[in-house]
């Protein structure tokens, strides 16, 4: 076994030095304006990330659904899951939550719209919504809030939004069309998925083990 | 030189994670560690864009050369696979602790040498 892992580590720093090598030639690039313009972007990265290595991302959203089913029935499968007492309400920390929910939700909208066109995209946006329900989940506890939010529901449209960008963008990707409305309509998609996810994974690690 | 300060820093990083990932005892220390060398390794992509000068990879931001696009793109791949095998890690961890009790990678190795004690 050892024999084999050092094997495959040594073919594995053999390609990695030949790739270094400049053996084979580098192919010539567009360059990066070229792309944006074409995806109708003006963030290059946006234009890479849902255009040029579209299957990449489209893996790696698959990656992501995965996990947040295997936490699911992972610890699903522990049978110990019980309902957390009610977290006694803070008045500071839910005027705070009120307050602060709005902008946070608004801002990561922005984030999620504007991703084509500056520094953002889907999965900032995802990660900020995921931050909103955190915070709400501080001030109200978490299975409250599960309850007020219809997690059954949120997680279907999750899975919708999953099949959405695999059909948006599959299906872009065969028709040949290029444009910035699909840019946004995949970063919003992206956004919705992240966001529900991390909010499943918070909802299960919480009323797994402690309080959050 | 700001990009050679950074890699040195992602360096540094990925080899506290590593330390921290084999010397540690603790499956959650090795996690965490984990996670330390994976955001050296983030840092190094990042740092791989540099160019001397560059702009921000965004049209219009003004002339010059715009920083490597591509590694940018690869970062997110690269967060996204780290969040995801922490979480998945972390669900296993529960489960040893949950059935064994310990999270000390020696005594789950001795523990298996002698055969599992029954619960």
């Amino acid at each position: 076994m050892r024999v084999l892992t050092a094997l495959s580590l040594l073919a594995l720093a053999g390609l990695l030095a030949l790739g270094v090598s400049g053996v084979f030639p580098r192919p010539e690039l567009p360059s990066a304006d070229e792309v944006a313009a074409e995806w109708g972007a003006e963030n290059v990265v946006a234009a890479i990330i849902l255009g040029v290595r579209l299957w990449d991302t489209l893996f790696e959203i698959l990656v992501y659904a995965m996990t947040i089913v295997g936490v699911k029935l992972g610890l699903r499968l522990l049978r110990w899951e019980r309902p957390l007492p009610p977290v006694a309400e803070t008045p500071l920390l839910r005027r705070s939550a009120d307050l602060l929910l709005g902008p946070v939700v608004v801002f990561a909208l922005y984030v999620a719209v504007s991703g084509h066109l500056g520094p953002g995209g889907g999965f900032p946006a995802g990660a900020i919504l995921g931050t909103a329900l955190l915070l709400l989940a501080l001030a109200k506890g978490v299975e409250r809030l599960s309850a007020e939010i219809h997690e059954p529901a949120l997680e279907w449209a999750e899975y919708g939004a999953i099949v959405a960008i695999l059909a948006l963008a599959g299906g872009l990707l065969l028709l040949g069309r290029r444009g910035s409305g699909y840019l946004v309509a995949a970063n919003v998609l992206i956004a919705l998925e992240v966001a529900i996810g991390a909010w499943v994974v918070l909802h299960r690690f919480a009323s797994s083990r402690g309080e959050v | 030189m700001e990009g050679l300060a950074a890699v040195a820093l992602a360096i540094a990083l990925v080899g506290v994670g590593f330390w921290t990932l084999i010397v540690r005892r603790n499956l959650i220390w090795k996690l965490l560690g984990l996670n330390v060398g994976a955001s050296g390794a983030i840092l190094f992509l990042v740092a791989l864009a540099h160019r001397p000068g560059a702009r921000p990879p965004i049209v219009g931001l003004g002339p010059g050369p715009s920083a490597d696009p591509l590694p940018h793109a690869l970062v997110l791949t690269a967060i996204v696979i780290d969040f995801a095998t922490l979480a998945l890690a972390l669900v296993y961890v529960i489960f040893l602790t949950e059935h064994r009790h310990t999270q000390d990678v020696e005594r789950l190795e001795r523990d298996e040498e002698r055969g599992w004690p029954q619960p």
